[in-house]
């Protein structure tokens, strides 16, 4: 996954009907008219959607069939997916390691030691 | 109980909340100063380094990360808000030895610069430390990412994104 489609991943998940078609595509395949069925959108609104989905690289279209039915492609959410808990690691363990350093110095504190450039 | 002194956010966004048995007094000083940051902030396993530190806004966090495979890896907060002792807005990103912005150097596929908030509450002499963080940068629409990604996947899944995710990846 290159830098932009990381960045172009980011930005087709943040609308709400593309986010609502990619939960349907994990139940499955689904054509354009499948896809748009729950939406009071116009087809070219749909398509419009589908290609920001497919230039991130979050769905693929099938060439073969007439309908071109969309697929899922669950790679890049999973790396977006991957940063998101990494970064949540990253918080989790610099809390951790925070804990410590107060508790340290709430210790250094109670045994008398003086804070004199405070 | 919690005491819900505020509401909680309805975004979504990326969220996570610790609480310190320290006076918001102590925890605001780890926050500020160099040798506090030193002590607590970075990846697990590496050794922070601080080249500068100018807790001010529009001033410049800069940090060395030393891995114990010897990697050297530069980052930078930039200050965006900072309101002692209740909240600090910064930017945070990779860089390089000048404090220059880079993408991180073993994954071009993390965001450039991430946008944090961090809210600091005391009460009982307990201090809770609230983190919110999305990505900024490159894409103007990124920073709504994360607002809704995990409120509508939740949502609609009724468990975390992480786990679609991963529910996916396996299907």
């Amino acid at each position: 996954m290159t830098p932009d489609q990381i960045d172009a991943a980011f930005a087709a998940l943040a609308h709400p009907a593309r986010r609502a078609m990619l939960a349907r595509l994990a139940a499955g395949e689904a054509t354009v008219n499948e896809l748009a069925a729950p939406f009071s959108m116009t087809q070219p609104a749909i398509s419009k959607h589908l290609k920001v989905l497919e230039r991130a690289g979050l769905i693929s279209r099938g060439r073969a069939a007439q309908t071109r039915p969309c697929r899922l492609e669950t790679a890049a959410l999973k790396r977006v997916s991957q940063w998101v808990a990494a970064y949540r690691h990253l918080w989790e363990d610099s809390f951790d390691r925070l804990d410590a350093h107060l508790k340290a110095a709430q210790a250094t504190k109670a045994k008398g030691k003086p804070h004199a450039r405070e | 109980m919690p005491a819900n002194d505020r509401p909680t956010a309805p975004t979504g966004a990326f969220l996570i909340t610790r609480s310190f048995d320290a006076p918001r007094r102590l925890v605001w000083q780890a926050w500020s100063e160099a040798g506090g940051l030193q002590a607590w902030w970075g990846p697990k396993g590496c050794t922070v380094a601080v080249k500068t530190l100018e807790f001010r806004p529009g001033g410049f966090f800069h940090y060395a990360m030393r891995f114990p495979d010897g990697a050297l890896m530069w980052g930078r907060f930039l200050y965006r808000e900072i309101a002692p002792p209740e909240r600090i807005v910064w930017l945070n990103s990779f860089s390089n030895e000048g404090c220059g912005i880079t993408r991180a150097p073993f994954d071009s596929a993390i965001p450039l610069e991430i946008v944090n908030e961090a809210t600091f509450a005391e009460a009982a002499g307990k201090t809770t430390v609230t983190l919110r963080a999305r990505p900024h940068g490159a894409a103007a629409n990124e920073v709504e990412v994360f607002e809704g990604m995990f409120a509508s996947l939740n949502q609609g899944y009724g468990g975390t994104f992480d786990r679609l995710a991963a529910a996916l990846a396996e299907a």
